[in-house]
Order: structure tokens, then sequence, then C-alpha cells
């Protein structure tokens, strides 16, 4: 019987189950081979001749859940009491939380129609893989119990200098921005032209210098009137870190610095917001109902 | 003819103009239903026939007085010159369009429009009673007048920001509603529009409310304009405009489309200042109670004033990061603004233009400095010299006195100056130039504090008459006419300008001197020659007192010499012995001393340097002859900008290592003003070049601007910009651009220049700018530009990449990168895009790449920025005449007669005629019959919808064929027919229009002798209309008062249901529909769906068209012409097909133009 059944689950995993072949993974399938003789035996018990490979698992799986249940919540309750082995206390607590009659239990251990079912063939518990150790882990400081954990891999506290000495020549640095925003807008303008449709000026190499299309707009002055937001955010970022003393430099001309003077920057309309509502303008007003007329 | 002293037959009008305005819906975007009421208060008696102007309108209905009145509605300047093919010379073309101009003239009386005032009336009318004359009319998409603008995106009308405004080249009001279109014609007003509920209408005068009709879906706005007001000075604007209350004064609104918001607070807001330095120097409020402020998409000019209102273009708004476009911004508001104060009333024109020239000028000086203003000034004045040095006089104010063609006042131009219509653009703004520099001249005259007391005068007597009830003459004091002006100024200032005036305004023309000078030791005195050349095309003679200013060792004197008929030569006495006290400061003109290395000077003379007529008093063109070493101290040391600049163009031509030092010098010196340090970088190149051979030291401005820009650490890299000081940032801008210039002995570009210009593009960062860089940039694009110099080519080679030159691929590969990094990051204006184009264009030029209009003509689309759009008509432009491509030329054409801006066909037909493909005077494959036939298609009826587009056409075809017969015509035959004919048109000019009109008939009966009334065109009929009407005066003296009536419909249902009531009107008879249609056939009745008014006018449209050929066909076999027709056997068929209609249609029906109603049978009686 269980051979077909083995044969079965064989065909199910498939690649998968072939696949398996480390040491954790047969491990746990082993345990879960034994949870399934289990299940059936129980079955056995209640008088199934047969059953089904997929409620067999559906049982599988529920008795899985509800020992792995019991076993997370006996560990709870027994860290809960700083303790960090579970004693049989924990575990008939945790029954009982979880409705079980924990009396019944030992009755139903001793019940003459169980099936006795041979143990699990031994495997070895699999074994967790070192992790990669980096250099030496420290030993605790003196004042530092030793039942404390251990260190971690130094890595992951600490850092280690680098001492390149950083390019701070001015020239260098010009130079370096400059090339790196010449290739961003070279790589992006080739991109966009390699992607969208191109004009060119040669006959013979069309792609010699490629021109993104000119693509007529339907409200062309927008895009042509408006700055666009690269423009704006960098405004808002040179006015916050500098410029107090130019806030008034929106004049147009060398000629024109006197009338500046009494120009009150960009917060007028702001500053005004409170008189808005005061203000009496005709387009302001709201638009009449229209007079009904029926006299009729 | 007895049509004598009616130069204004509605004398004053009054009242009101009802304007419903009903903004459109997505299939019929663009019309417009209204009525017009006019109160006329006649002013003689015997008024039968009332004249109104109209132009494009659909009439549907004249009442007067409560009764149906006949019309006649004809319009001689759709097509000037009828069914005349062979003729083809300008001088004819003028003379016809004058004539047909002056049939229209509101001023003399006329109108397209013709009421007859119902028989019970005239009783009333010669008793001086009031006569209410209501008309209906609609509008479907307008070709001139109003422009539409409609974005073709998704959404509601509202959302893609489409909007409607009023446009025109002088008076163009009869475009959108019928009305008395002179500037002399006053009258109040009432306006309502009706309009979306998500539209603003914006109007002239106090917006009094706004109601919503009775659906909600629409609301009415209701303007009352209680200020006497030519018809021409109303206007609209209609969209889904964003409001801003001004901060500062709360009755200025402004508008701007949408999203546009933050640009507008931010271009608006320094307005007030030039409110209150206007009040403030006229001492006198505004005259309008409130002011609005529109921006406008695809404006026909950058800025328009009427009364109350403003149009701008919406390019003019910018942000906060722009320099550049501020000081244009700014320029235009005060123009616009002043304008406000004194354009809006006309009479002389030069007098308003002028005033409102001249005040903008005092406020340029306040606001941009002493400096600018000169500048300005020097500017305007060398505009106004080369333009009538090249064309001939622009006369101010032109006098028409007798009718015979010696009387014409400017002969020499190829258009008359009679009426505004017939101005070339380019001359009117010329005009408008020399009007304010004359009015500089009077205040040079009178002092400026008499000049500002002389405006006030006129203001407040302007504001008292338009404050009065109506009285015709209290109103016509609002007018302003040379003859008040100048006795206004009499009156302030005791001083007579009659010479003056007589000079600059009453003749045309500008001053020719040249003067030369030596001194003469023994006697110590400056003997100075003055010569004036007065027989050249646009000069003329000047008498009177000049000033000349010398600079001597001691200090400057000045001198006021007078030129006299014969005498030339002037000692001037010197002051300075000798240079006797070599450590001496000297004396400068205003004051200043200053210390000067005088090696350079003669030891004998006691002369720095001379000039003439240093205020610019006289409208002159001065050739000065002095030694280079006097140019040099000219522009070293003298203070005025005039002076320098004069200084730098002089020294072009001596090429000496001082005049490169002076050059340097000036680039160096801060206190200098910028544009004249600009101007000193173009100088420095053009010298630079001329010494290529002994050129000592790095290329001319390199170290310079290395020293001003670059980095101390690494000169080879520039600084982050930083644009606070903006001379800074001018110069900065202008000096890759003259250094490209520069040329080795090989005539290239020297290496280390290019590299340099290179450098500056890369190294170029704007992130800790405060301000944009795209105008920086675009200047380095130009400066690319001009490095190049023309490919070695081995003749007709194909342009290839391989063969391409190293330094040209540099440039290239910068040009591609700009101009697809803009696709990304567009930049204001996309000024980019606009260098990179003629950047292409130039590599063209020069043989590097393949010559290709492909390009051009994508970016040359409608739906490209403006901006975009003209440069790359202008390099196609170039390349029509380069390449003397016809397929080319017929593009532009084509988009002369179909692009929707009107401003971009106004630009081609300019471009074209500044960089023709031909001329007069060349020979040319693309010079041929059928471009001839175009172009005078185009101006002879194309271009009916606008007046300035018609006077570019003209003078496009002035330059490619000159004033006779085009020389690419075939001779004609009967050549004694024509010869005569031609001769006649010569004869007969384009002064008085009523003797034209005689000669026209005489000419047309001569040559049409064979065919009745019936096919005589339109125009005739009309003239004969109006000889008719004479006997009987017609309209004379009356006051109208306008109230108009308009609907721009919004739904097509509403058009179906005014309709049939419109209809009935019109077919009282009541006539098929068919005949309808015949009779009336540019004017499809709009009581049938679209389909059948567009089917209707197609068969209008056929019928003319055929028509034309019919007749033509008639004259050409009585002739005996043997140019055969090339539709003579297509059209025969058809022809009798016509005949019989037409034989079944009204005889007034051929021209697309007449419409008529139909009860008015006896009309022409």
């Amino acid at each position: 019987r269980w051979t077909g059944e083995r044969v079965g689950r064989g065909s199910l995993r498939g690649s998968s189950g072939k696949a398996a072949t480390s040491p954790a993974e047969n491990y746990h399938l082993a345990r879960r081979r034994t949870l399934q003789v289990v299940v059936s035996a129980l079955l056995t018990e209640c008088g199934f001749e047969s059953a089904e490979k997929a409620a067999v698992e559906t049982l599988t799986e529920m008795m899985q859940s509800y020992i792995t249940e019991i076993g997370r919540c006996a560990k709870a309750y027994c860290e809960h009491t700083a303790r960090s082995v579970p004693t049989l206390a924990d575990t008939v607590v945790t029954l009982i939380e979880m409705g079980f009659n924990a009396d019944t239990l030992p009755v139903y251990a001793k019940r003459s129609q169980r099936m006795v079912i041979t143990a699990p063939p031994v495997t070895n518990a699999p074994v967790t893989p070192k992790a990669l150790s980096a250099g030496q882990k420290r030993t605790h400081p003196a004042y530092i119990p030793s039942h404390f954990p251990e260190f971690p891999d130094p890595h992951t506290y600490i850092k280690t200098p680098t001492f390149r000495e950083p390019v701070s020549d001015y020239q260098v640095v010009r130079e370096k921005a400059a090339s790196q925003k010449r290739d961003v807008e070279r790589a992006l303008t080739r991109f966009m032209a390699k992607t969208g449709e191109t004009q060119s000026l040669f006959k013979d190499d069309i792609t010699a210098f490629p021109l993104i299309a000119a693509q007529p707009s339907s409200i062309p002055y927008l895009s042509a009137l408006l700055p666009s937001e690269l423009e704006l955010q960098t405004l808002e970022e040179t006015d916050s870190s500098e410029q107090d003393d130019q806030t008034d430099s929106e004049n147009d001309d060398p000629g024109g610095d006197k009338e500046n003077s009494m120009l009150p920057p960009s917060g007028v309309p702001s500053a005004k917001a409170s008189e808005e509502n005061v203000i009496d303008n005709p387009y302001l007003r709201p638009v009449k109902k229209p007079k009904v007329r029926r006299k009729k | 003819m007895p049509l004598t002293g009616s130069d204004s037959y509605y004398c004053a009008a009054a009242q009101q103009n009802y304007v419903k305005c009903k903004n459109k819906d997505m299939e019929s975007p663009a019309q417009i239903i209204g009525y017009v009421e006019l109160t006329i208060f006649p002013t003689v008696v015997n008024l039968n026939r009332i004249k109104l102007n109209s132009k494009q309108c659909r009439i549907y209905r004249v009442r007067v007085n409560e009764l149906e009145a006949p019309f006649i509605y004809n319009d001689p300047t759709l097509e000037v010159c009828h069914h005349e093919s062979k003729q083809r010379n300008l001088n004819y073309f003028s003379s016809a369009y004058t004539a047909a101009v002056s049939a229209v003239d509101p001023d003399a009386g006329h109108g397209e429009l013709v009421i007859k005032v119902p028989p019970e009336l005239w009783k009333q009318g010669d008793d001086l009673k009031v006569l209410k004359v209501y008309i209906e009319f609609s509008l479907d998409q307008p070709k001139g007048g109003l422009h539409f603008v409609v974005p073709d995106v998704e959404g509601s009308m509202a959302e893609r920001g489409a909007h409607v405004f009023s446009f025109g080249y002088q008076n163009s009001t009869r475009f959108w509603f019928p009305c008395v279109d002179s500037y002399s014609e006053l009258c109040t007003w009432k306006l309502e529009f009706t309009v979306d509920a998500s539209m603003v209408a914006v109007s002239c005068g106090d917006l009094v409310e706004t109601i919503y009709t009775h659906d909600m879906r629409k609301k009415t706005y209701h303007y009352v304009l209680p200020i006497p007001t030519a018809a021409p000075n109303i206007s609209l604007a209609v969209g889904p405009f964003e409001i801003l209350v001004d901060p500062y004064m709360h009755e200025v609104t402004h508008f701007c489309l949408p999203q546009l918001l933050p640009l507008l607070k931010h271009s608006m807001s320094y307005l007030h200042e030039i409110f209150e330095f206007y009040e403030e120097i006229l001492t006198c409020r505004y005259p309008y109670s409130c002011f609005k402020t529109v921006f406008v998409d695809e404006a026909y000019v950058q800025l328009s004033s009427y009364a109350s209102m403003s149009i701008f273009s919406t390019n003019l708004l910018h942000s906060a990061t722009i320099i550049d476009q501020t000081p244009l911004t700014r320029r235009c508001l005060a123009q616009a603004l002043a304008q406000q104060f004194f354009d809006l009333k006309q009479a002389d024109e030069w007098v308003l233009k002028g005033i409102s020239g001249y005040i903008y000028g005092l406020y340029l000086k306040k606001t941009f400095g002493v400096n600018e203003y000169r500048h300005w000034i020097k500017e305007e004045l060398d505009k106004i010299v080369e333009y009538e040095l090249k064309m001939g006089g622009v006369l101010l104010h032109p006098t028409f006195t007798g009718g015979k063609e010696k009387d014409n006042p400017t002969p020499h131009l190829h258009f008359s100056i009679k009426h505004p219509h017939t101005l070339s653009w380019e001359y009117f703004k010329m005009f408008q130039c020399k009007a304010h520099l004359v009015m500089r001249l009077i205040e040079n005259r009178i002092s400026m504090e008499f000049m500002l007391q002389v405006f006030n005068k006129l203001l407040s007597l302007a504001s008292t008459a338009s404050s009065q009830k109506y009285q015709s003459h209290m109103w016509s004091q609002m007018l302003l006419s040379t003859h008040a002006f100048l006795k206004s100024i009499s009156n302030v200032s005791g001083k007579d300008i009659g010479p003056l005036i007589k000079q600059w305004v009453d003749q045309s023309s500008v001053v020719k001197f040249f003067g030369s000078f030596a001194f003469n030791r023994k006697r110590n005195v400056l003997e100075l020659e003055i010569r004036q050349d007065y027989t050249s095309s646009g000069t003329q003679k000047y008498v009177g007192p000049i000033k000349v200013t010398v600079q001597e060792l001691d200090g400057s004197f000045n001198h006021t010499l007078q030129i006299e008929e014969n005498s030339l030569k002037h000692d001037i006495p010197c002051h300075s012995k000798s240079r006797r006290n070599k450590k001496k400061k000297i004396p400068l003109m205003n004051g200043e001393e200053v210390d000067m290395d005088l090696s350079a000077m003669d030891a004998d003379s006691p002369l720095l340097w001379i000039r003439i007529d240093p205020d610019m008093s006289i409208l002159r063109k001065v050739e000065f002859e002095q030694a280079d070493f006097m140019w040099q101290y000219q522009l070293r040391y003298e203070r005025d900008v005039v002076a320098q600049e004069e200084a730098i163009s002089a020294l072009e031509k001596f090429p000496t290592p001082a005049s490169r030092l002076a050059l340097t010098d000036i680039l160096e010196q801060e206190q200098c003003f910028y544009k004249v340090r600009m101007q000193a970088c173009f100088c420095l190149a053009k010298i630079a070049n001329s010494m290529v051979s002994t050129w000592q030291g790095p290329p001319a401005m390199k170290s310079l601007f290395t020293r001003m820009f670059c980095c101390k650490s690494c000169p080879n890299i520039v600084k982050t910009n930083n644009f606070i000081s903006f001379q800074s940032y001018f110069l900065q801008k202008t000096m890759p651009v003259a250094m490209a210039l520069l040329r080795d002995v090989h005539n290239l570009c020297p290496k280390d220049v290019l590299n340099f210009i290179l450098d500056l593009i890369k190294y170029n960062d704007n992130r800790k700018n405060k301000f944009s860089d795209n105008y920086y940039r675009a200047d380095l694009i130009e400066a690319l530009t001009n490095s190049l110099t023309p490919a070695i080519s081995i003749s007709n080679e194909v342009r290839t990449v391989d063969n391409l030159n190293a330094d040209v691929r540099l440039i290239l590969e910068e040009i591609t990168r700009f101009l697809n990094m803009e696709k990304l990051l567009p930049s204001f204006r996309n000024t980019i895009t606009v260098r990179c184009l003629s950047a292409i264009r130039q590599l063209q030029r020069n043989g590097h790449i393949p010559s290709d209009a492909s390009l051009f003509k994508s970016y040359a689309e409608y739906g490209h920025f403006v901006d975009v759009r003209v440069a790359a008509l202008e390099a196609l432009v170039d390349y029509t005449r380069v390449e003397r491509s016809s397929a080319e030329l017929q593009w532009l054409l084509n988009m002369v007669q179909n692009d929707p801006a009107h401003y971009v066909r106004h630009k081609i037909l300019g471009m074209l005629s500044k960089n023709p493909p031909f001329t007069k005077t060349t020979d040319s494959a693309l010079c041929n019959e059928a471009l001839v036939d175009q172009l005078w298609k185009l101006m002879n009826s194309g271009t009916s919808h606008d007046w300035r587009l018609r006077c570019d056409a003209v003078n496009l075809y002035y330059t490619l064929f000159g004033l006779t017969r085009p020389s690419c015509l075939p001779l004609p035959e009967l050549g004694l027919v024509l010869n005569l004919k031609e001769k006649k048109a010569v004869l007969n000019p384009t002064i008085k229009p009523e003797l034209e009109v005689a000669s026209c008939l005489v000419f047309n009966t001569m040559e049409d002798e064979d065919i009745d009334m019936e096919t005589v065109h339109d125009s005739q009929a009309f003239i004969h209309q109006h000889l008719h009407l004479l006997e009987r005066p017609s309209t004379p003296g009356t006051h109208t008062h306008t109230s108009a009536c308009m609907h721009a419909r919004t739904h097509a249902h509403h058009l179906v249901t005014h309709t049939p009531v419109l209809f009935v009107l019109l077919g009282k008879e009541p006539p098929s529909v068919e005949q309808s249609l015949l009779s009336m056939p540019a004017t499809p009745v709009p009581s049938f769906s679209k389909e059948t008014s567009s089917l209707a006018s197609k068969h209008a449209g056929e019928h003319g068209h055929h028509h034309h050929h019919h007749h033509h066909e008639h004259k050409k076999k009585k002739k005996k012409h043997k140019h055969k027709h090339k539709h003579k056997h297509k059209h025969e068929s058809k022809d009798k097909e016509k005949d019989r209609e037409r034989d079944n249609s009204h005889a007034y029906s051929n021209s697309p133009a007449s419409g008529r109603s139909l009860r008015s049978p006896s009309m022409s009686d």
C-alpha cells in the first residue's frame, strides 16, 4: 500500500524531489513521510479501507500544523518564564489552551486498537551551514558573562576606512562634472533618438547625427514658456542656500536698479492675500442668476 | 463730382453696441451671431442712404426705426482687379486697390454696406431726428478680424485653452461687426457677449454685470463704455482665462491662458510703476475707469491697444529666471500703456503715434537710464535714416489736395499712403518711429515742461469733452489734429515751431551731411566744411541751425552754426592756444576733468574731437571725417554713449594697434555702458581680421574673457554661471559670438577660438545660478555658427559623413546634442532650437552638409512654438533663394495662404521680400507666368481678409517684379490696347477716388464695351451706385450711435432655432431656397444644415469661378487675342449652363462679395 503512495508522491513532486538532494531537504521529507504513515494508521484505525491521496495530504497538513502549533506555543510559555527548554507543564498548558482535554491523553495513548508504527529511519539532522566568517570574532570583554551571545562577525560592526585621497582639485572636479553631464546627455539623447522617430542631416548615413524628430504639439506655448521642473528645482535650491541679499535682483537691466528697491520680491501677492477678499473687481463678482421673467 | 466737404458723414455717434458672443462647439468652433444697433443723428437733410462698414459678415436683416430697410452689401476690396488677367502691373494694381479702399472709406462717408432709409422715414430724417439702425448678422469661420485659437486636444473648450480675440491692422473692426469703421467717429457703447459658462469675455469699458442664461450653461457679460470711442478701438477677447487682479491697483485686471498664472503674476508685478510714471508726468489720471490686459496665443502683433484694454502676445510672459525677456516685456507694457493715454483718439495719426512714442521714451529714460534712452534714440534714428535713404521718404502728414499725379506726395512708393490699409507694414513702423523722433525734436525746441503741459492740456480737454452728454462739436475735441496740437504748443510755449513742422512733418525725407575739417594754425581757427546731399532719394535740404561740439585741450565748446544755401565752410575759433601745459587735466563736457595721454595727437592742433549735431536734433545721417586718434579719444573720453558708438563704427576703418587698444580699454571699463562694450566686441573682431598679418598675442578678446569670466586657478575653464551682474552677463554672452568672427590668414576661424568656444559649452554649469542660461547657451550656438567658413569643396561633390571636416564634426555634435536635449528639456521660447536651426542652415549653405529643406519644413509646421517656426521658415526662405527651388517657394506660398497663424503668414512674406528668391533685376527660372499669376491672385483676392498681409504681398510682388509688367510675361499681342490701358493706369494714380472711379469707369467701358452691365464687375456697379447716390446726398453728416449684438454660436441647434426667423426675413418675397442661394452666392443662408450651406457656398464659388472664365473668354475672343485659354474647352459647356443660371440670378450676384436684400430691386434706380 505505501509503496503505491510513495510512487504517487514521487511522480507528484517530480523533479523537485530529485533535486532535493540537500541533507536538510531529506530530513524534512523523512519527517513528513512518517507523519503520513501516522495519518494513514489513524485512518485505518478508524476503519477506512482506503483514502484519496489528497485527503491524506490534507490530514497530514492539519496534523503537522497542530503539532507545530503545540511546539511553538509550548516554547512560548517556557520562554515566558525565562527558561529555554519547555517542560511537561508547558506542554500541558498549551494543550489546555488549545482546547484539548489533557486528561484524556494517557487513556488514548494506551488504547488497545492502536497501531504500532515502526520508528522512522534515522536521518541525520541537517547541519546548519557555517556562516562565512570574516576575520576573528571578538571575545567578550571581562565584564560580560560568558553565557551572553557571542559577538557577531566583525564585518557587521567594524568600519573599514579606505584611504584614497578624495578628488578636490577644482579643475578635475569641473572636468568630471562636465564630461559626466555630457555623457549623460549624449546617452539620453541617443537613446531617445534610437527609440523614436528621427530626422537626419545626411542622406548617406542616416544614423550619423540622429536628430529626434520634431513633433508638433497642440499647445506649443506651454512648454516654451513655463520653466521646466528641473529649473524650478534648481531655483529653489539656490534660493534657499544663498542669495539673501539678492532677493530683488529679478530686475532686468543694469539701468533698472533704482526701480527695484521699491519692488518687493515675489511675496507681494501672498502678503496682500488677506486684502484680496476686500477687492471689488467686477471679474471676481459672482455670476448673477438670470431674472425670471415669467409674468404670464 | 459734387462730393465735397463731407469728410465725415457721421459726424458723431452715440451709444450702444450689444454684442452677444456665444462661444463655439466642437463642430463649428468659430461662429458668431449678433446684432448691432446704431443711433444716428442726421446732421443734414435728405438723408436717405446710410453707409456702414462691414466685411465678411453675413447680414440677415436691417431695420431702421423698426421698419425693414433694403440694403446692398458690396465689398470691392475682396477682389481688387476683376477679370483682369493681362495687366499684372503693380502701378495698375495699386491704383485699383486705393480706389477700392477709397470706395468704402468711412472718413469719406462710404461703406460696404449701403442701407436705404425707408421712404417713410425721410421726413423724419429731414427734421434731423434720431434714426435707429438695427442690423442682424453672423460670422462663420472668420478669416480676419477675429482669430479663433482652438488647440486640437481632448477635453472641453475650456480645458483645451481655446480662445478668440479681435485683431487687425489699423481700423479693422468692420471685420467682425458692422460699424462706422473710422477713428474719427466717436460714440458710446454698450456691449454684451454671451459665452460658454467656462469662458470669460473681456472687452472695452466697465463690466457692469455677468448673468447666466436661463439654461445656466452660458453667461452674458454686459459692458458699458461711457467715454465716446471710435469703433476701431473696440475689441474682444474670450477664453478660459485665469484672472489676476493687480495687487497694487484693483481696477486693473490681467488675464492669461490656463497654467500661465505664475508667469502672469511675475510679469505684471511692475505694471503699476508704469502707471504711476505716466500719471505723474502727464499730471492726469488714466482716462478710463479700468484697465485690462489679456495675453493670447497666436497674437497678430505683440501688443495692440484698445479702449481700456490691451491685447498682448502670450509669449511676452516670463518667469523670474529669465533675464533677456524682462526688459522687452516691460517695454511692451510701457508702450501699450502710453498708447492707452494717447493712441486711441485718432485724427492725425502722427501726432498720436508721436506722443505715445515720446512718453514711452520718457519712461525708458526713467527706468532704463539715460544711456539706454540715448542709445534707443540713436537706434531709431539710424533705422529711419536707413529706411528713407533706401526706400524714399516717410511722410508724416500727407495732404491730398489735388487729384493729379504730380500731387501725389510719395511718388517713389509702390503703394498709396492715403489709407492705412494700403500702407506697407514696414512703412507703418517707420512712420511711428519718425513720429516719436519728431516729437523729440519739438521737445528740444520748446523744452520738456512745456511739452508735458501741452499733453496735459490735450488730455484734460479730451476728458472734459468726453464727460459731456452728447454734443457732436464737443466730442470732436477729443480728436487730436495737427492743427490743434500746434495751436496748443504755441499757446503754452509761445514759440513758433512752424518751420520745424514744415521740415519734418509736411515733408518727407532726412538730411545727409558730409563733414570734414582743417585746422588753421595761424589763425587758430577750425575750418569746418559741411556739405549736404539732397539729390538722392530720401534726402532733403536742410537750412537752419546746427550744433557742433568741439573738444579742445582746454575744454569742450558748443558752437551753433547756420546752415545756409551756399555756405559750406564755417570758421570756428579755437580757445586753446597750444599745448603749453602738458600736465594739465582736460575738462570734459560734463565738467569732469581727466588725464589723457596726448602723445597720439597732432602736436600742432588743440583739437581732440569734433561732433556734429551731438543731440540728434535733426533727422540726419552724418558722415564726418576726422583722424583715427580723434575717434579713439572720442571713444575713450566722450561720455555720451552715442558719441562712443559713433566712434566705434568709425574705428572699423582704422585697423591699427591704437584702435585695438582703445577698444580693449573700453571693453574692460566697467563704468562704460554695456551696449557700447558689446558693440566694441564686434568692432574689435573686425579690426583683428584686418590686422591678421600683424596681430600680436592671443586672439582678440580671449585673454580678456579669461580674465573676466574664467577661474583663477584654471584659466581654460569658465566659472560656474552667475548672472547677478547683468552688464557682465551681456558681455559674457556677446564676446564668444564676436570672437567666432575672427579669421586667420587662411580665412578660417582660428583653432584656438573654436576650441575655446567648445570648452565654454563643455564647462557651462548653471546649477548654482539663479537665472536661466538659455540665452547664453543660444549665443554659444550662434558663436559656433559664426565660426563656420565655406567648405573647400570639389565641385558638385555630394556631402557625406565621411568627408566631414573634423572641426565641423565637433560643431555638429554639439548642435545635435543641443537640439535633442531641447526636446527633453525645452528652453524658454525654445531659444536653443531657434539657433540650432539657423546653425544647421549655415552648415548647409557653407557646403558642409547636404542642403536639404525637409528638416526645416517639419519645424515650420503649425504646432511648433512661433519663434521656432519663424527660424525654420527663415532657413527655408534662404534655401529657396540659394537653391532656386520652386517646390519650396510653392510650399511657402501655400503656407501664406493656409496657415492658421496670421503672424506667421505675415512673417513669411516679409522674409521673402527681405531675402527674395530673385529680384526684378535678376533672371531666374523661378520667375515665370505661373508665379506671377499666383502672386497676383494672392494680392488681388487671396488676402482680402487681412490688410497687412495684402500689403505684404504687394511688397513681395514689387520686390520680385517691380512696378511694371513682369518681364517673364509674354508681350501682349495687342500692344496698343494694353499700352493704352497701362498708360491710363499710370495716369490715374491714387489720389482722388472720385476721379479714379471715373477713370476706372471709362477704362472699363472701353474695355468691356461689348459686355452688358450685368457682367460688369461689382465694384463698378457699386461705384455707379455711388454716383447715383450723389444725386441725393447720401447720409451726409449724421451721428451714429452704435449698438451691436453678437452671438458666437455654441451649439448647432441654436443655429437651427434661430435661422427660420432669419430666413423669413431675408426672403420676404419669399423665395425658394434655390433662388435665394443664387441671389446671395457668398452668403449662404444659414438656415440649412451645415452640409447644405457648405454646398451652397461651394456652388456659389463655382458659379463665380466659371463666370469669371466665361467672361474672360468672351473678352479675349472679341479682341482676337491669340493666347489660348487653358480652360476654354473644359468650361465651354458649363459656361452655357452658367449663363442660364445667371439669367435667373440677380444682376449683382456675380461677385462673391455681393449680398443684397431681396426686397430692394429698386436700389439702383
